[in-house]
């Protein structure tokens, strides 16, 4: 498997936040994991992309351990719930800023912007600052921000949890649109069950610090009391 | 690398921050109990006793204290009401340029200002006089340098206002008052109850930290009451410089010993005033 | 009162003083009763021009106080506060932050005086600074507190994943995110250092005229034309630096 995670234990004072978590994930999958707040979800998330280091476990994408890789230098792009866009810049440089970093050329940088901007339908937006964005827009830019330096692997920390009902709609259907054209590792936590379901090619289940996972939607609705009562709820109506 | 730059950096902190205060009340503490300085005559706590039982020390103190209360009394009264009264002038046009402009004008300045505006031969006396209020200098009331502090408080006050004026009207911003306003409305409360039942206690309490800091700043202002003060009654700034610069030589531990009392006290109302508020 | 008459009144009260220490300034000969000085005469700015003169020395020197503190501070106190921000102990660290703020600055120098005398830094522009440092520097912490919450923690985080080493960081992100906040810190922190009084002179011991203390030094002369002047000078750098901040802070921010 293309990401694997053996033995991860972390811990904050203490209160065990992880015990002896342990996946595997196929590469080009997206994984949901859904769960409550507080179950460790973020933890694991940020111990992913090397904001947090683990107390004990090994990670391992393509067979290489990343442990004491630094996060700046893991190239997986952590998505957190608010867009975080960075208000001293407007749209084109807020999709632009990773790639800047690098010390792209301009003009290689101008057309990929461009063409990032034309696939969110942002193309209109591309000289506004921020504040002049609407929630779904603002969310879209991160996405662009965070897609054009071609991570290996993009971590969604409950990425749609401050939109509306519609705009959370459109937004997992756009997200989803893009990860067929471009086929990238993720892991898309949330703890909305539809959306779990939706966006997920596997499903996980988190609880206490432990995560089950079912390799597809089946076998996650058919092992799961919360699942069949809601849909014992649609179908008895 | 991080590492290293956040322990330098708190380390600096400490050394700039934490230990001129230690040495300093430590050295004070040192020199009131006889262990150092030019007496250095052992150990011996008749300094302490006899600054603690010396009537000007607290009177200077109560004096301070005075002088601090009918300040901030007077000057959260004309704050509120033109913040209440006249709010959205603050916010756009030329006086939310111009209420900062006092800030600009330190206390010596303003203190200047006051004695220039209030003294005998100051500018109102002169104008009392060219409107044939006045026929003699003496007719003018005593206002700076008198026993009442009638010049410190004015010229405080003309501080704190503009201050206070700005803090109130970006606490109204911040804490969207207007709907809480329009929500008692909503409730049943008459114009005159949401001004004293909503407005003016929010903005009490969301200031409440920044109102005691200004009246510990104000209790213990030393260039106003230097120029404005009378000899008879000394705020405490004034009071301990003045002590510790006689020629006496029995004053200046004592003028320490007021020091660390004056710091001790300080510090107990850090603790309580930064743990009630988060 | 209605709203156009309450401007208006307010204006002028807020105008009067820069308008009285202006008059006076360009006066000369004002005897009671005579409202305004029988003379005017720009002769008292001229002193100005005088490089050699005391008023001229006491501006650079004042100057140079100032913008060296108020840079020196903001740069410190942008790291240490951050570091106090993010660390479990920062309530304790805060108190540390509050007490130097609190503590009368006249008082705090006479407590301090001896250290300075035995070190020989008394009576020097440095050993000035080192004091000004003492409590300019907790203040900065205390700005910037505000500054490092949660969400720019996050921020700093995102940019790692997006392969922005800690230089990159600071200059791409953090500095200019934070332009308003160094700009309020460095015009806050001036103005401690400029306004300065008790701290300066006990521990300058007389020999750093900073303008604060020429303002105090004619009053006690009863100079009041030079008095009105160096007010007017003192008031000019906060003039400026507040006109700086409502230009570039508030409008940014929107």
């Amino acid at each position: 498997m293309w990401l694997e995670i053996n033995n991860l234990h972390k811990k904050f004072g203490a209160e065990p936040v992880l015990g002896d978590l342990s996946f595997r994930l196929a590469e080009r999958q997206m994984l949901s994991i859904l769960g409550r707040s507080g179950c460790g979800k973020t933890t694991l998330l940020k111990i992913i992309a090397g904001l947090e280091t683990p107390d004990a476990g090994v990670i391992k994408i393509a067979g290489k351990v990343i442990n004491n890789v630094s996060a700046h230098r893991r190239n997986i792009v952590y998505i957190y719930q608010e867009p975080l866009l960075f208000p001293h810049l407007n749209v084109f440089e807020n999709v632009a800023f990773g790639l800047r970093l690098r010390k792209i050329q301009n003009p290689t940088i101008e057309s990929k912007v461009l063409e990032m901007l034309e696939a969110l339908e942002l193309n209109e937006q591309a000289r506004k600052m921020p504040h002049q964005l609407s929630g779904g827009q603002r969310q879209r830019v991160a996405f662009g921000r965070a897609l054009i330096i071609s991570p290996q692997m993009l971590l969604l920390d409950e990425p749609f949890g401050a939109l509306d009902t519609e705009t959370r709609a459109v937004m997992q259907v756009l997200l989803k649109k893009i990860m067929q054209t471009h086929p990238i590792t993720a892991i898309f936590v949330t703890h909305d069950l539809k959306e779990a379901i939706i966006m997920g090619d596997a499903i996980g289940m988190m609880e206490k610090g432990k995560l089950d996972i079912y390799p597809d939607k089946k076998t996650f609705i058919e092992h799961n009391e919360h699942v069949k009562n809601e849909i014992n709820f649609w179908q008895n109506l | 690398m991080h590492v290293i730059a956040k322990y330098s950096y708190l380390t600096l902190f400490i050394l700039l921050a934490g230990v001129p205060l230690l040495a300093g009340l430590g050295y004070a503490l040192l020199y009131s109990l006889g262990l150092t300085g030019v007496l250095n005559e052992g150990f011996t706590i008749v300094h302490w006793y006899k600054s603690l039982i010396n009537r000007s020390l607290w009177q200077s103190l109560g004096f301070s204290f005075y002088i601090a209360f009918i300040t901030m009394s007077i000057a959260i009264g004309l704050a509120l009401w033109a913040v209440v009264r006249q709010g959205e002038a603050f916010r756009s046009g030329y006086l939310s340029f111009l209420i900062y402009l006092p800030l600009t004008l330190p206390a010596t300045v303003i203190g200047f200002y006051s004695f220039q505006l209030l003294a005998k031969s100051g500018l109102l006396s002169r104008l009392g006089f060219q409107a044939g209020l006045l026929n003699d200098l003496a007719d003018f009331p005593v206002l700076v340098n008198d026993s009442w502090g009638v010049g410190i408080i004015f010229t405080h006050i003309c501080m704190a206002t503009p201050f206070l004026i700005i803090l109130f009207t970006n606490l109204y911003h911040n804490e969207n008052l207007k709907s809480f306003a329009a929500l008692a409305q909503t409730l049943g409360a008459r114009a005159p109850q949401v001004i004293w039942r909503v407005i003016i206690p929010v903005l009490l309490q969301k200031s409440f930290a920044t109102l005691v800091l200004y009246f510990v700043f104000v209790m213990s202002s030393y260039e106003i009451p230097l120029l404005l003060g009378s000899q008879s009654r000394q705020m405490i700034s004034v009071f301990t410089i003045e002590k510790l610069q006689r020629f006496n030589l029995q004053d200046i531990p004592q003028a320490y010993a007021i020091s660390v009392l004056y710091g001790m006290l300080l510090i107990i109302l850090v603790i309580k005033l930064l743990g009630r508020n988060k | 009162m209605s709203k156009y008459l309450f401007k208006i009144i307010l204006s002028i009260i807020i105008l009067l003083p820069f308008a009285v220490l202006a008059v006076l300034s360009l006066g000369r000969n004002w005897a009671f009763p005579a409202v305004l000085p029988a003379v005017f005469t720009f002769d008292n700015w001229r002193v100005l021009l005088l490089a050699q003169s005391d008023l001229s020395q006491s501006l650079a020197l004042s100057l140079f106080i100032s913008i060296v503190i108020a840079t020196a501070v903001t740069i410190a106190s942008f790291f240490t506060s951050k570091f106090i921000s993010f660390s479990p102990w920062r309530r304790r660290w805060l108190l540390i932050a509050y007490f130097p703020y609190m503590f009368a600055p006249v008082i705090l120098a006479a407590c301090l005086q001896y250290y300075f005398l035995r070190l020989g830094w008394a009576g020097s522009a440095g050993g000035v600074m080192l004091a000004q440092l003492f409590i300019a520097y907790p203040f900065g912490v205390i700005i910037f507190t505000g500054f490092w919450n949660e969400r720019l923690h996050n921020m700093e985080q995102l940019v790692a994943t997006l392969g922005g080493n800690a230089w990159q960081t600071y200059t791409r992100v953090l500095l200019p995110v934070a332009k308003g906040a160094l700009l309020i810190c460095f015009f806050q922190t001036f103005l401690i250092s400029w306004f300065e009084y008790g701290l300066t002179r006990l521990i300058g011991v007389g020999k750093i005229q900073t303008l604060t203390l020429k303002v105090f030094q004619y009053v006690n002369e009863a100079n009041v034309f030079y008095a009105a002047l160096a007010s007017i000078l003192l008031a000019v750098p906060p003039i400026v630096l507040l006109w700086l901040n409502k230009r570039y802070v508030f409008v940014n921010f929107n």
